[in-house]
């Protein structure tokens, strides 16, 4: 049986439409992440399963259970606020029991649970600080423990990281992963930050101007975006504006983008003879010096000529910016795994991508 | 340092003024306050002997009566107030319509402007002896000559002026909190009624001491409502002050009792600050 | 990880097996139900306690009948405003208090304004003890600074009643006009300053280029505040005034305690209408909620 099951759910704001028939259903255990950017309704689908917002059409089921009518108190539902919202006027033990005093958890315990929830996020002993003597990753975890302890039957993460700095975001993301996955919570992570979607997340759901866009696998997210407006949204691209071309061969298609560079792709044809947009991921580019090697011209190969405006070094990963024909600008990633030979603003190259790393929209 | 001093020039009139026109005249009626007064003449004995007993006087049971009055009222509407203007002020603060905090706090704001001897008048029209609700007074068999009766008239009046000035408060004190403690609580079980008792009052208790005490000072130092609506049967302090200097010239005494009602006002507010600092720690 | 989980779970399923079979689920939202109802109450309570007055003098104030009858009258017409018009006591109290109020709330204003500057340069510790001293006059019951002054005259011979009026007033605005200024200058960030130092404008030219262009909301919002006060005044004013020269409150307050007039009515419906065009300007100047924020929390 599905934890949640959301049906045609639709959310209007006076004359503005921040969730329309969205539809979603969750197996227990299973973690699915809600990525789209800020104002696609990814916050108003939380609240209303949390039951701040009442859905003007559709049906929330939780458990089974109708809670369309239920209150936030009738629902068991843990949420961890973006800003965690942890009672500054009570200590450590006192947020973590908040919730077992309402739920009715018997007096008695309450300690020992306490105790059990502290540990298992690794604060045992802090019980007696103030939310303000922790630092931003101490005081997630708290918030964590909080949502968790009454056993939610759900919980939802409201850009559970967005509030600590990049280095600490990493150690927690997994860390938070590692914890959910012992208790077996059954989660929502809203966010706009890919990463985390992708990362936390069993399952990704892409939002955008309150429907869903696209639902799948991370890895089929990124691979295989159902829209332009997905692989936008979804890590780095180029994109060529681009009609379709004359020549083909074969199991390809090819294209002509404004500035008459040919492109081909592997995937079929779309359906109109229009304008297409033609996205390539920086990281499916090979580099080559053009003086060095003649570009090997296979049918399922591309090969531009360019030349280098940029080259940034970002630790991991090598940042190339490439003029190609018509001003275009084009980026290109490498891992630094070694020093790339020759390669230096001005320099002639060609630049290589497969035809089948070509999405066409 | 020319520069400096030039910048503390900008000071020298607001000082001068509040040297001339605030401490000096204090400090004159704390020097009245030491002197002896002799009936029939305005003011004391210049050069007079000092002595203790315009201050003697006040222990007497008619003058803590007067002291008693002011203040039993002065708390009544102050805590009458919070605990109706806590809620009002949450429902302007958290309301999702812009426009219906705009016009309440519009219509707030226009009650703390409007003159308060208009508001006074009001009352009187609406509560007094021969106002608009008298008929349904009698009908209830409520005296409105009575002592109970005026004291009630007077708290309305003092109520017209800390009701709007509370909200007004505690809106600011609610709007500074997080709401989404308030959701945090609703979503870990708490009935709304427990999540304001356990999370929105303890964490507005600044703004509402804050509240209180304004209320307070406001009803210490009343003047017009018991002048006007007491119909000289109930005086607070402020008005025994002005009939000590009106109708019998008794400056010594008068200034006695501003000294002690001065003492008592920043008392309160030093004993308020104090308890806010520490329920917001504790 | 998974003996974890187990564990976690079987203490809690046994708790909400006995929650749910029990009643608190349908009682909290009875109590819920409870609280929104009472609060409802107060809301319609309290409205209605704070205007039923205000309505009940507005339609009093066009009574047709020259006594106060019963409510709500029978018959309107303008005749108190007529009434209003030709009484000459009323009248006199205006003229003073309108003068007084402009020539308080100017000299207030200026006077303000250069305090609350030096103040803004201070040190936060100098500022705050500053600002307290400055603010004091609003927490300290009005018949004590009206006595004081009246003492404070007495030591001079003959100061002409305006003058000492003017004296009372301005220490009952200042306060406000400081403050004001004070909220308009914190809104300019220091970083504009030093931006216009920066671009090679002198002090003097920074203050006139951005400091006062930025403040004079602030200032106009203190003045407004001053203006309500002074009109406002009765306390001070009543140990400073004579038989020939009186404010608009002192006139009012002998006709309450005197007649049953309805002139007086008609008087409060036109100072409502101040009131509202005080209020508008306010509202144009700094913003109603921005100027509440800091107007009316005397105390803090």
């Amino acid at each position: 049986m599905n934890v949640l099951e959301l049906k045609d759910v639709t959310k209007k704001y006076g004359g503005f439409t921040a969730v329309e028939n969205v539809s979603l259903e969750l197996e227990p255990g299973k973690v699915l992440s809600l990525l789209g950017p800020s104002g696609c309704g990814k916050t108003t689908t939380l609240r209303i399963i949390a039951g701040f917002a009442a859905p003007d059409g559709g049906t929330v089921q939780i458990a089974g259970e109708d809670v369309g009518q239920l209150k936030p108190y009738e629902r068991n539902v843990g949420l961890l606020f973006q800003d965690y919202a942890l009672f500054p006027h009570m200590t450590v033990a006192q947020n973590v029991a908040y919730g077992m005093r309402y739920r009715g958890t018997p007096a008695a315990a309450i300690p020992s649970r306490v105790k059990q929830m502290l540990s298992l996020v690794q604060l045992a002993g802090m019980e007696a600080r103030y939310p303000s003597q922790l630092s931003g990753g101490q005081q997630q975890r708290v918030a964590l423990a909080r949502a968790l302890a009454t056993d939610p039957k759900i919980v939802l993460l409201d850009e559970p990281l967005s509030a600590l700095d990049a280095k600490l975001r990493l150690e927690l993301r997994i860390e938070l992963k590692e914890i959910l996955r012992s208790v077996g919570a059954t989660t929502i992570v809203v966010t706009h930050d890919q990463e985390e979607a992708l990362s936390l997340g069993d399952e990704v759901v892409i939002m955008h101007a309150g429907k869903i866009v696209q639902r799948g696998a991370p890895t089929q997210i990124y691979q295989s975006p159902a829209s332009k407006l997905v692989a936008e949204f979804v890590g780095r691209s180029n994109w060529f504006q681009a009609t379709r071309g004359s020549s083909s061969i074969a199991g390809f298609t090819s294209y002509v983008t404004s500035d008459g560079v040919e492109i081909r792709a592997k995937s079929p044809p779309s359906d109109r003879d229009g304008r297409v947009n033609l996205c390539v991921r920086p990281e499916h580019i090979e580099l080559m010096d053009s003086a060095v090697t003649e570009a090997p011209r296979d049918a399922d190969h591309n090969s531009i000529a360019g030349v280098v405006l940029d080259v940034a070094s970002l630790g991991p990963d090598v940042h190339v910016v490439v003029e190609l024909p018509g001003k275009a600008r084009f980026l290109a990633i490498r891992k630094n795994v070694r020093k790339i030979p020759g390669l230096a603003p001005g320099q002639c190259v060609r630049v290589l991508f497969s035809a089948s790393d070509v999405l066409v929209f | 340092m020319t520069a400096a001093r030039s910048k503390l020039m900008l000071l020298l009139p607001a000082v001068a003024v509040f040297v001339l026109f605030l401490v000096f005249p204090i400090l004159m009626v704390l020097n009245e306050s030491f002197h002896t007064f002799e009936p029939g003449r305005i003011g004391s004995v210049e050069g007079g002997p000092l002595t203790l007993a315009n201050y003697e006087e006040l222990f007497q049971p008619v003058y803590a009566q007067y002291f008693a009055q002011t203040y039993v009222l002065a708390i009544c509407s102050s805590a009458i107030s919070i605990i109706f203007a806590f809620p009002i002020a949450y429902c302007i603060a958290r309301t999702e319509f812009a426009w219906i905090q705009k016009a309440s706090i519009s219509a707030i704001v226009g009650l703390m402007f409007l003159s308060s001897l208009v508001r006074v008048y009001a009352l009187e029209l609406t509560f007094g002896s021969v106002g608009v609700l008298a008929p349904l007074m009698s009908i209830m068999d409520i005296n409105t000559n009575s002592r109970l009766y005026i004291n009630f008239v007077i708290l309305a009046g003092l109520l017209q002026y800390s009701i709007p000035m509370s909200i007004l408060i505690l809106i600011g004190a609610i709007k500074n909190l997080n709401p989404r403690l308030t959701e945090a609580a609703l979503s870990l079980g708490a009935s709304a009624l427990a999540a304001h008792i356990t999370v929105t009052i303890p964490l507005s208790i600044r703004g509402i001491v804050s509240a209180f005490l304004v209320s307070m000072t406001l009803g210490v130092s009343a003047f017009v409502i018991p002048l006007i609506l007491g119909r000289g049967r109930i005086l607070f302090i402020s008005n025994l002050i002005y009939s000590r200097f009106s109708e019998i010239a008794n400056y010594p005494s008068g200034a006695a009792i501003s000294i002690v009602m001065m003492v008592l006002a920043l008392l309160l507010i030093l004993v308020m600050s104090r308890l806010a600092t520490s329920l917001e720690r504790a | 990880m998974l003996s974890t989980k187990e564990r976690l779970n079987a203490d809690v399923t046994v708790r909400t097996k006995a929650l749910v079979g029990a009643k608190p689920i349908l009682s909290k939202r009875r109590v819920d139900i409870l609280l929104a109802i009472a609060v409802t109450a107060i809301i319609a309570v309290t409205a209605l306690f704070l205007l039923f007055p205000v309505v009940v003098t507005v339609l009093m104030a066009f009574d047709a009948r020259d006594y106060i009858g019963p409510f709500p009258p029978t018959e309107l017409s303008t005749r108190w405003f007529g009434k209003l018009l030709e009484d000459a006591y009323i009248w006199a109290g205006f003229r003073t208090s309108l003068l007084l109020a402009i020539a308080t709330t100017a000299a207030a204003a200026a006077m303000g304004a250069l305090a609350a500057l030096a103040i803004s340069w201070m040190s936060p510790r100098w500022r705050d003890f500053v600002t307290t001293m400055f603010l004091s006059p609003l927490v300290l019951p009005g018949v004590i600074i009206g006595f004081g002054l009246l003492m404070f005259f007495a030591a001079f011979n003959q100061v002409p009643v305006f003058l000492k009026l003017f004296a009372g007033h301005l220490i009952i605005t200042l306060p406000f006009t400081i403050r004001m200024t004070l909220v308009g200058l914190a809104g300019i960030s220091q970083t504009l300053r030093e931006a216009a130092l920066s671009l090679g404008a002198n002090e003097r030219q920074v203050f006139f280029t951005v400091t006062l262009p930025l403040a004079k909301n602030g200032i106009a919002a203190g003045a407004i505040f001053a203006f309500a006060a002074s009109m406002d005044d009765l306390t001070i004013s009543l140990f400073m005034s004579d038989f020939q020269t009186y404010t608009l409150p002192l006139a009012l307050t002998t006709l309450i305690k005197s007649s049953f007039d309805l002139t007086i009515a008609a008087a409060a419906v036109a100072l409502m209408g101040l009131t509202i065009v005080l209020l508008i300007v306010l509202d144009s100047v700094l913003g109603l909620e921005r100027a509440m924020g800091h107007g009316t929390n005397r105390i803090r």
